[in-house]
């Protein structure tokens, strides 16, 4: 049994270089606990969504170990995939399956992949779809949903396969601004109820509500972090510093 | 004038059951083009696979420098090149039937050509789809199968339509090993009657009419995907 506090992730001296050139990350190391809400900000090209992403190895890093839930994932002998089913990741562009409707987007990673029967797949869908006030778009395609709407079925879908966390690569980003808040208050109620949660996004308003740490990312490395509170009202990096007061 | 046409046409057509040589002609033409086909979708589909799944992960190296030595010669070469080296060459010494050899290489030919089209297919899907597969633990081939497949197939579900109708008329180079096609049934006609305007008209038109209506086919189907949501 694993409970609250314990890591859930880490990061060990991660390098991520791109095209044998571009340093993304330059030895990241990091843990992350169970029950955290962990937001991750940074100036664009930091390397905040390249560390993100290499949380699940949708960016395979060039050095350097992560382990999730204490199995080493970086290790070639791990089936990849296996993990990937306890790590929900949602995606700026959503990344909706448009040839497949709301209901089948939703259940086909737990009828193919949990073995889930249809019965149960769909009445699970149904339950968060219902959660998340969208039950009357089973049917509808991914096409026919506003962004907003769009982005809170991505999160369900990865909820679907009740993952033990959720990395958000700034869900938000690509929406209308009156869209932004539906999102963040799906985001905000998963938090509350205990979903360890790793967020890269630019809504500062989220990362001091609802973050239980804040990183900062620049560089390709972690140059400050701290409890919300502190990180926003007594910053010491100087490049925080002038991040800082350039958005808020 | 009227007089000339009708006896003409009588010679041509009618005299001896001619035009049996252009209607089974057209028989052979639509069998091989049909059976062409299927077979290079079948190719150009397990090609597509090996090209993609190297060029998004850098596996299957060996497989796909042998696809590309496949892809080269294919498309280097003159199709009636390689029904003659198929037919003379590889099956000289064999009694085969030609329609199984024409259907060969044609869907030989055809493969090349599809492959690049699933190809394009597949790589035209965003590669967010790709990642949205894997993150939820689906493996490449799931991915594959599920999520990218299915809408790669229905975006070059045209241009198939297409290599439908190229391959058609690319098939009336049949006569080169002898197999009556509905080209070689004109050709015959002219060599009985001496008459080459009639058949060879016939043939031209007969041709022209087929890719009309599959040209409107590909056209309906085209407009239906576009305006399908899904």
């Amino acid at each position: 049994m694993s409970t609250n506090g314990d890591v859930l992730i880490q990061v060990k001296e991660v390098h991520k270089i791109f095209h044998d050139s571009l340093h993304a990350l330059n030895g990241v190391s990091e843990e992350i606990l169970r029950g955290e809400v962990v937001v991750i900000v940074g100036p664009s090209g930091s390397g905040k969504s390249t560390f993100l992403r290499s949380l699940n190895l949708l960016e395979v890093p060039t050095t350097g170990k992560i382990f999730f839930e204490g199995v080493d994932i970086t290790e070639k002998q791990t089936d990849i995939d296996k993990h990937r089913q306890k790590m929900g990741m949602v995606f700026q562009h959503f990344n909706l399956f448009p040839h497949k409707t709301i209901l089948e987007n939703i259940t086909l990673a737990p009828i193919k992949l949990l073995k889930k029967s249809k019965e149960e797949a769909e009445k699970q869908a149904m339950q968060l779809l219902k959660q998340v006030g969208l039950e009357e778009k089973a049917a509808s395609y991914p096409s026919q949903l506003s962004g907003g709407q769009k982005q809170r079925i991505a999160i369900v879908r990865s909820l679907a396969m009740e993952p033990d966390v959720m990395l958000f690569d700034e869900p938000t980003s690509a929406l209308d601004p009156e869209m932004v808040g539906e999102v963040l208050e799906l985001m905000k109620k998963l938090a509350h109820d205990g979903m360890t949660m790793v967020v890269v996004t630019h809504e500062m308003g989220f990362a001091k509500e609802v973050a239980t740490r804040v990183l900062f990312m620049d560089e390709g490395q972690i140059k400050e972090q701290g409890r919300p509170e502190e990180f926003f009202e007594n910053p010491k990096d100087p490049r925080l510093q002038e991040f800082l007061s350039k958005i808020l | 004038m009227l007089q000339t046409f009708q006896k003409k046409f009588y010679t041509n057509f009618i005299e001896d059951d001619r035009w049996k040589y252009i209607w089974e002609g057209l028989g052979v033409t639509l069998q091989v083009t049909l059976f062409a086909v299927l077979l290079g979708i079948v190719i150009g589909f397990l090609i597509a696979v090996v090209r993609s799944t190297y060029d998004k992960t850098g596996k299957l190296k060996v497989l796909n420098l042998i696809c590309n030595v496949y892809l080269t010669v294919i498309r280097g070469t003159p199709v009636v090149v390689q029904l003659l080296i198929i037919y003379f060459v590889i099956f000289g010494s064999v009694n085969i039937s030609k329609i199984p050899v024409a259907i060969m290489a044609f869907g030989i030919n055809s493969g090349a050509y599809v492959a690049e089209i699933f190809r394009s297919g597949i790589m035209s899907i965003d590669n967010g789809q790709f990642e949205a597969g894997r993150s939820l633990g689906f493996s490449y081939a799931q991915t594959m199968v599920y999520i990218v497949m299915p809408q790669a197939f229905k975006n070059v579900l045209p241009a198939l339509g297409n290599e439908f109708i190229v391959l058609l008329k690319e098939t009336s180079v049949s006569g080169y090993i002898a197999l009556q096609d509905l080209t070689k049934g004109g050709d015959i006609i002219r060599s009985r009657t001496y008459d080459a305007l009639m058949p060879l008209l016939a043939v031209a038109l007969i041709y022209l009419i087929m890719v009309i209506v599959f040209t409107k086919l590909v056209n309906i189907l085209e407009r239906r995907l576009r305006n399908s949501e899904h």
